[in-house]
Parts: structure tokens; sequence; C-alpha cells
């Protein structure tokens, strides 16, 4: 059982990231709105496993996600996907320290890529109606969402970078 | 021949791990298509120990009583007025539902709370959701044993509301921050800071004379028309029972 677990750790975590993102857990927010959870598990499954097969497991996020949100016009699957293909470009460091920086900065970019497309897809569907009050809400929200991932990412990727590594090294 | 048979071995379609990838992506397809139903589902079973106990009752009964005084005198205002009229559909509340919130997006992009009833306690699609001080949302979307609900909050939220004092019938617009924004389509609408709004009498998704929020503030810098921000007498970030309103309108 230890064994499975070892073995299928990522797929496992990887359930877990719906569960979070509908938990969304009020104590963990900054303005009301919560780090972009996908990233934190999409980072380092990219950078193990490259570009390609971030680009799929993005999409298959992107699917998941979506389904669990009731905007029916807006998607994060461009933004999901766009992630990890790039992530999957970059090299893992041997420096741990700044291996830990790393982290939080490519998500945080990451986090701003995904709001900005998201913001657009928003700004574009109500364009009409009242797109400068939603435009300032949207800064507000990607800003905070940014902060958030940036700051939890060196924390939460580095371990499970760690144990997929361990993961991948049983494996074989 | 031995060329030929090596090569249509190494096809896509007789690799078990082509197929395990095109059942896995059908599945999440299926997801997709489905709106997380199964999801929601499972999130149902496994946040049931976590659900809000009644400690908050007595909160929501005080909630409930300054709620109820406010209805009553909309109401009798509304009777008379729909006296004079003679022309307005009766509305009945009476069939309500009781839930409790299981998961609740109520910042950032995604305005959402997710009850812990689902169609087969008869909750549909349209249905109206009210808590603690007034008007939430309406649900979005049921799964088996959940509801999704789209908060006014949200940028995907448009109904139709009424200012009380002035009698003015206005379109509120989520704008995904807290305070939704109200446009009235007319420059010269008479509306003050504290004007009370409700749910429009003309309304063909609401009940009349659900309360939603009080005016904030105003802008009167557009050309055609006046809008301003409300704040909700209902706290979906604070509230964890509902009230889902069954049947038409």
């Amino acid at each position: 059982m230890n064994k499975f677990f070892t073995n299928k750790l990522s797929i496992i975590s990887f359930i877990f990231i719906p569960i979070i993102f509908l938990w969304h857990p009020n104590w963990l927010g900054f303005l009301g709105v919560q780090p972009y959870w996908p990233l934190f598990w999409l980072l380092p499954w990219s950078m193990i496993n490259g570009s390609v097969n971030g680009l799929v497991f993005g999409l298959f996020l992107g699917l998941i996600l979506d389904s669990l949100t009731l905007d029916n016009n807006l998607t994060q699957i461009p933004g999901l996907m766009f992630c990890g293909f790039l992530f999957g470009r970059i090299k893992l460091n041997t420096d741990i320290l700044a291996g830990h920086f790393r982290h939080g900065l490519i998500c945080s970019f990451g986090s701003f890529l995904c709001g900005t497309l998201h913001l657009s897809q928003i700004l574009f569907k109500n364009f009409s109606d009242s797109s400068s009050l939603i435009f300032i809400s949207g800064i507000k929200n990607i800003l905070a969402e940014v902060f958030l991932t940036g700051l939890f990412a060196p924390f939460i990727c580095s371990q499970l970078l760690r144990m997929f590594k361990v993961s991948r090294i049983k494996l074989h | 021949m031995f060329d030929i048979r090596r090569i249509s071995s190494s096809r896509w379609w007789h690799k078990k791990k082509s197929w395990i990838f095109c059942g896995i992506f059908l599945f999440l397809v299926f997801v997709r298509i489905s709106k997380g139903s199964l999801y929601k589902d499972f999130f149902y079973f496994i946040s049931k120990p976590f659900w809000p106990g009644q400690f908050q009752k007595e909160v929501i009964v005080k909630s409930i009583d300054q709620e109820s005084l406010i209805k009553l005198n909309l109401i009798k205002k509304d009777n008379i007025r729909l006296r004079k009229i003679l022309s307005l559909q009766e509305s009945s509340n009476n069939n309500k539902i009781s839930a409790a919130v299981i998961s609740r997006k109520t910042g950032g992009w995604w305005r959402q709370i997710i009850l812990n009833k689902g169609s087969k306690d008869g909750v549909e699609i349209g249905n109206i959701v009210t808590g603690p001080g007034g008007l939430l949302g309406r649900v979005k979307n049921t799964s088996l044993f959940t509801s999704s609900v789209t908060l006014l909050t949200s940028p995907e939220s448009k109904l139709g509301v009424w200012v009380d004092r002035s009698q003015i019938n206005g379109v509120m617009v989520g704008s995904g921050d807290d305070h939704p924004s109200l446009i009235l389509y007319s420059k010269d609408a008479d509306i003050k800071v504290g004007d009370f709004v409700s749910s429009s009498p003309a309304s063909s998704l609401l009940p009349p004379n659900i309360p939603i929020g009080i005016i904030q503030s105003i802008d009167n810098t557009l050309q055609s028309k006046k809008t301003a921000k409300i704040s909700l007498l209902a706290k979906p970030n604070v509230i964890d029972w509902v009230q889902i309103l069954r049947g038409n309108i």
C-alpha cells in the first residue's frame, strides 16, 4: 500500500487540486483572493516530465477546473497549457535556496499570465457593459493572486518537486 | 514481410499507453461536459464532517427577524400598489429548502457557492437563493447532491432590481468585487446614498421584494446613465446556511 502511494504520488496529488480549489480556505486568502493552486502542482510536474507532458496536464487541469466554475464562456485551459509548456522548458536547479526563490518567481509569473488571460476574457465578454468597473477589480485580483502564489510556491513546489523526484527514482 | 510487421507494431494504436491516454482524455471531457458533477458529489462526501453546525442559529434568527421586518414593510407598500394596478401575478415563496454552504468562492475571479442540496432534494436550475439579510444569487448548476449558485457579485450575474423610495427599475450587474453595480438608464433618476434596493416586481427571474442591498455611492460621470455601488445585505462570505426558493415565480 505504501509503495502504491509512493509510486502514484503525483497522480494522487493531482486529484487533490480540484478539492483544494473547491475548499477555498478563507484564512489563506488575501483581499478575498486565493493563490492559484493548480500552478503549484503543474510547475514540479512539468519541470520533471518536460514541456509536452506539462502542456497535456495543463489541458487536463484546465478541463477539470473549468467544470467546477460556473462561467460557461470563460476558460482556464489556455493559461494552464501555456504555463505547463513554459515550465517544462525550465531546467532543475541544484542550488536549493536559489531553487526556492525561482519557484516563487516562476509561479508568480504563471499566475500573472493566467490572471491576465482570464481578465481579458471577462473584458471581452462584458465589453459594452461596465468594463471599467470590472477592470479595476480584475487588476486587484491579479495582483493579490500573484502575491499569494509567489509567497506559497517556494514551500509547496519545492516539497512536491522533492516528492515527485523520489517517486520517480523508486519507479525506475 | 518481417519489415511490414515491425512497422505496423510501432503504430500508436498498438501501444497500451496511447489508449490509457485517450481514456483519461475522454473521461476528463466527460467531467467537463457534466460540469464536474462527479467531483462535486465526491466533495460533498469528504466535506461532510466539516459542515457548519447549529451554533450560528442565534445569529441567523436575529438576521431573519430584521429581514422579515424590512420585507413586511415592502410587502405592505407593494400590496397597496398592486391593488391599484391589479395586473401582476402573485408569488408564493412558501416552498423553501434549507441548505448548508459546503464550498465558498467569494473573492477573486469566481464568485460562487456550492450547497449541500441538489437535484435529489428538488433543487432546480434558476431557483433563487437567499440568506440572512436577503438575496444571495441564483442556482446555475445542480448535481445529484449539490447545487452551485452564482452570487450577485459575479460578473455573470445580471438582475432586474427596484429602488424602493423612488420606485425606479434598474439593472444590477456584478462587477467582480464585493459591491455590485446598479445601472439606471436615465441620467435624471432620483436615487440617493442609503436608498434601499430590492428585487423588481417587473423581473421575470426573481420574486418581487426580496431585500438586496443599500446604495453606497453614486457615480454621475457617465453621459447617458447613472451607476451606483450597492452594499449587499446578505454577506456570502460569512453565511453558512441559506434558503433555496423552489418553484416558479
